[in-house]
């Protein structure tokens, strides 16, 4: 059955025994006193009917000495009759504090009957003298059986006397008990009604207290009601709903996340082929004033400048065909070298490079243009504000199943805060001094071209020089996307 | 908080279990029994003692021993009776005694017609025995079994001697009795007339007055002016004695005279406490009691048939009011 509808119907069984069994008790008990009142009143009744019979004895005698008709005869032993019946009823009536005056009651009942008859007999006989004093010694014996009566009634009395203050008591008392009774039961009741409505509705409010949670969506709460009814059932059923919706909602937002960063590389990407149109207008111009410009150098004998003006042109070339696509190592290395040259020509000697290049890592794919921005930085920060300018190391260095491209320089450092600004991504660089391409554009790019964090690693000492390791693994991790680079 | 408010709930059930089952203990318990139907009644003896003067000190002595004696012997004794000598609801006591139809009656002896009429008709009649205690009545008109009681003339006897050792051999005495001439008071005075009759320097009046006490007081008066010269006052009914005491004191000293009486007068020990009567015959009431039941269950068990017919006589002996305290 129900759990609940149970325990609904053990209080009310309960309620129902407990008034059932004082009904009981209190009904027993009338019954009981009224049985003793009317015993008690059987008595006196049954006595009074001795003392009106006999008289009624005398009465019929007395009619039938006057007139001795056969009818009044019949009336007289009819009486007598009566007079005996009552006698034996009389006789139940026996006890040990009345015993005495009632065997004498009856013995004098007897007697009645004895002297009636023998006025009968003397009448008969028509010895109407002794007839007639055996009468007036009936009469008189009717008078003793009257105050027989009344003596004996007397006697009960004073017998019953402390029955009937009892019973008196007694109602007192049980006036008492109702009292103290229903204030005990109503104090119980009380009790096991709050105990009881407790028990259901406390599961209830826990449970509704879980649905407000869940309802504010806080999926990562456990329901748990310990009851034995329904409710517990729904508490965990609730609670199996809970863990579902959690793991979808989880799952939708891993999926939105995934989305939101698709639309991240998106817009670096818009923002990058932006750039790139911006600077498409003049880029054939560009190149074929430069190649232009290195033939004239190269003409005029100036071969440094025509060397100087190519790798300007490659650079630029490189910076727009590349950037949206995976090159090598090797063309990254190239593009570097280039870009120093050019930077060789602005520093002269101030600017030592040193590159140590494991040629064996330089097949390894790598997104566009991630490493010129790092160079450059270091250029802009450690060579260009220092008079006396700056070394910068470059190494590419093979371990086990990465690559790790160094960029150390001895400049004066990059604040902490800063650093983790940059490795996070979150730092916008609008130095004009830049090719245009930021740090952070490079941090994210390697995160989207790998799908992992914590390629980049940053150590700087405020004085000493910083050094950017980078870890590129060999094998890319998500190819896709990659692909969807490729795609854009 | 909690806790409190538990402790107090659980406080107050317990209190209110206490007091609900206090009461439902006092209200469901049955003491009260009703007197439980007796059965086992047909064979004891119903005894009846009847006297015409309930509630004296004598009587009620006799009543304790006769009380006593029943209980012993397993039959149910009641004493019946009048007070202050009523004879004539002394006399339909006894007749209801009779109709009743008990197994023996023991009575105090009266010496009217009516009375010997009930003995010896209707008792006989019924077949009840009669013993008469303390006051006899002459076997011959009463058909008394037996009686039970001191022997009156030898009371009357002691009483005289009594007088002539504390007044000496001559002097004036008055015996007064009442009118009724009742046979124990008979005996008394044939047995103080037949000590005086040996005296002749002791004269001895007789007077006789009725019962009421304004008789009595007027009897007292008018002996004591026809002769001033008394000595002692013998009050052969015992009941007249405080009313004729109480006339001497009022004429003067109660001391001077010689005063005497029985134990069976209502006042009897009162007065003797007092010292307003020199002396009185003590009988033995709760012997009589005692001894008339005892006869009695013994003739209605046939132990002892017949009885004798003279009478059983308890003791008699001698109180004088300087022995008291």
């Amino acid at each position: 059955m129900n759990k609940i509808q149970k325990k609904i119907w053990m209080l009310a069984t309960v309620v129902l025994v407990i008034m059932g069994i004082i009904w009981i008790a209190l009904t027993y008990y009338n019954q009981k006193t009224q049985n003793q009142y009317n015993e008690i009143l059987q008595r006196y009744i049954k006595m009074n009917e001795v003392t009106s019979t006999s008289q009624l004895v005398v009465t019929n005698l007395n009619n039938y000495l006057l007139e001795p008709s056969k009818a009044n005869l019949t009336e007289l032993n009819h009486s007598k009759e009566n007079l005996n019946r009552v006698k034996d009823e009389v006789l139940s009536l026996r006890n040990t504090e009345n015993e005495f005056d009632l065997t004498n009651y009856m013995n004098l009942i007897d007697s009645l009957i004895e002297t009636t008859d023998r006025s009968l007999m003397f009448y008969s006989e028509k010895d109407t003298e002794a007839s007639d004093k055996e009468f007036t010694e009936a009469t008189r014996i009717s008078k003793y059986i009257s105050d027989m009566t009344l003596t004996l009634i007397d006697t009960e009395l004073k017998t019953y006397d402390r029955f009937y203050r009892g019973i008196i008591d007694q109602s007192a008392e049980f006036k008492k008990l109702g009292i103290w009774l229903m204030l005990l039961i109503t104090l119980l009741l009380l009790m096991i009604t709050y105990w009881f409505s407790l028990s259901i509705t406390r599961p209830v409010q826990l449970l509704t207290r879980a649905a407000n949670e869940l309802s504010a969506g806080r999926f990562d709460k456990e329901i748990k009601v310990d009851s034995n009814d329904e409710i517990s059932f729904l508490a965990q059923t609730f609670n199996r709903m809970r863990i579902n919706i959690n793991n979808l909602f989880q799952e939708i937002q891993q999926k939105a996340q995934l989305e939101h960063e698709l639309q991240q590389s998106k817009l670096l990407l818009k923002e990058s082929q932006l750039r790139n149109l911006q600077s498409q207008i003049n880029p054939h111009f560009l190149f074929n004033t430069l190649n232009t410009l290195s033939k004239k150098a190269y003409l005029e004998g100036s071969e440094e400048t025509s060397d100087l003006l190519v790798s300007v042109a490659g650079l630029l070339r490189y910076n727009l065909k590349w950037l949206d696509r995976a090159v090598t190592l090797r063309d990254e290395v190239v593009v570097i070298q280039q870009y120093m040259n050019i930077q060789k020509a602005r520093f002269t000697d101030r600017l030592t490079l040193n590159m140590e290049i494991d040629e064996a890592c330089l097949e390894v794919q790598i997104p566009g243009l991630t490493l010129q921005p790092i160079i450059e930085n270091a250029v802009i920060y450690a060579v260009e504000p220092r008079e006396e300018g700056g070394n910068i190391w470059f190494r590419i260095k093979d371990g086990d199943n990465q690559v790790i491209i160094e960029v150390e320089d001895d400049g004066p450092g990059i604040q902490e805060h800063k650093i983790k600004q940059i490795v996070e991504g979150e730092l916008v660089q609008t130095d004009a001094a830049s090719t245009g391409i930021g740090f952070s554009n490079v941090v994210k790019r390697l995160k989207l071209f790998y799908g992992m964090e914590n390629l980049m690693d940053i150590q700087s000492h405020i004085g000493l020089g910083t050094k950017v390791v980078l870890r590129i693994p060999k094998t890319r991790g998500i190819e896709e996307n990659a692909k969807t680079l490729d795609r854009g | 908080m909690r806790k409190a408010g538990i402790i107090i709930l659980s406080f107050l059930c317990i209190v209110l279990c206490y007091f609900t089952f206090t009461t439902a203990q006092k209200a469901f318990k049955s003491e009260l029994e009703l007197p439980a139907a007796s059965t086992t009644t047909k064979d004891r003896y119903r005894i009846v003692l009847i006297t015409q003067e309930l509630e004296t000190p004598f009587w009620d002595k006799v009543g304790a021993g006769a009380a006593e004696q029943a209980q012993k012997d397993g039959a149910s004794l009641e004493v019946w009776g009048s007070y202050g000598k009523n004879q004539e609801d002394f006399l339909k006591k006894l007749e209801i005694a009779i109709q009743s139809k008990v197994d023996g009656i023991i009575v105090q002896g009266l010496d009217t017609q009516k009375f010997k009429d009930l003995t010896k008709i209707k008792a006989a009649f019924y077949g009840i025995p009669i013993i008469t205690v303390a006051n006899d009545v002459p076997k011959a008109e009463s058909l008394r079994k037996t009686y039970v009681g001191s022997d009156q003339h030898l009371a009357g006897k002691m009483i005289a001697q009594l007088m002539l050792s504390d007044m000496g051999q001559h002097g004036n005495i008055i015996l007064l009795s009442d009118s009724q001439k009742e046979y124990y008071q008979e005996q008394r005075l044939k047995g103080i007339r037949e000590v005086f009759k040996d005296y002749p320097n002791v004269k001895a009046v007789y007077a006789e007055t009725s019962d009421s006490r304004e008789q009595v007081i007027a009897k007292t008066q008018d002996l004591l002016n026809k002769y001033p010269d008394v000595n002692g006052f013998i009050a052969v009914n015992a009941n007249i004695a405080g009313a004729m005491i109480q006339e001497i004191s009022r004429r003067g000293k109660v001391e001077p005279y010689h005063i005497y009486s029985f134990d069976d007068g209502s006042e009897s020990l009162s007065l003797l406490n007092q010292k307003k009567l020199d002396g009185v015959i003590e009988q033995s009431p709760e012997m009589m009691g005692r001894k008339s039941v005892d006869l009695l269950i013994k003739w209605l068990n046939n132990d002892k048939v017949p009885l004798d017919a003279d009478g059983y006589l308890s003791d008699i002996g001698i109180i004088k009011a300087m022995d008291k305290r």
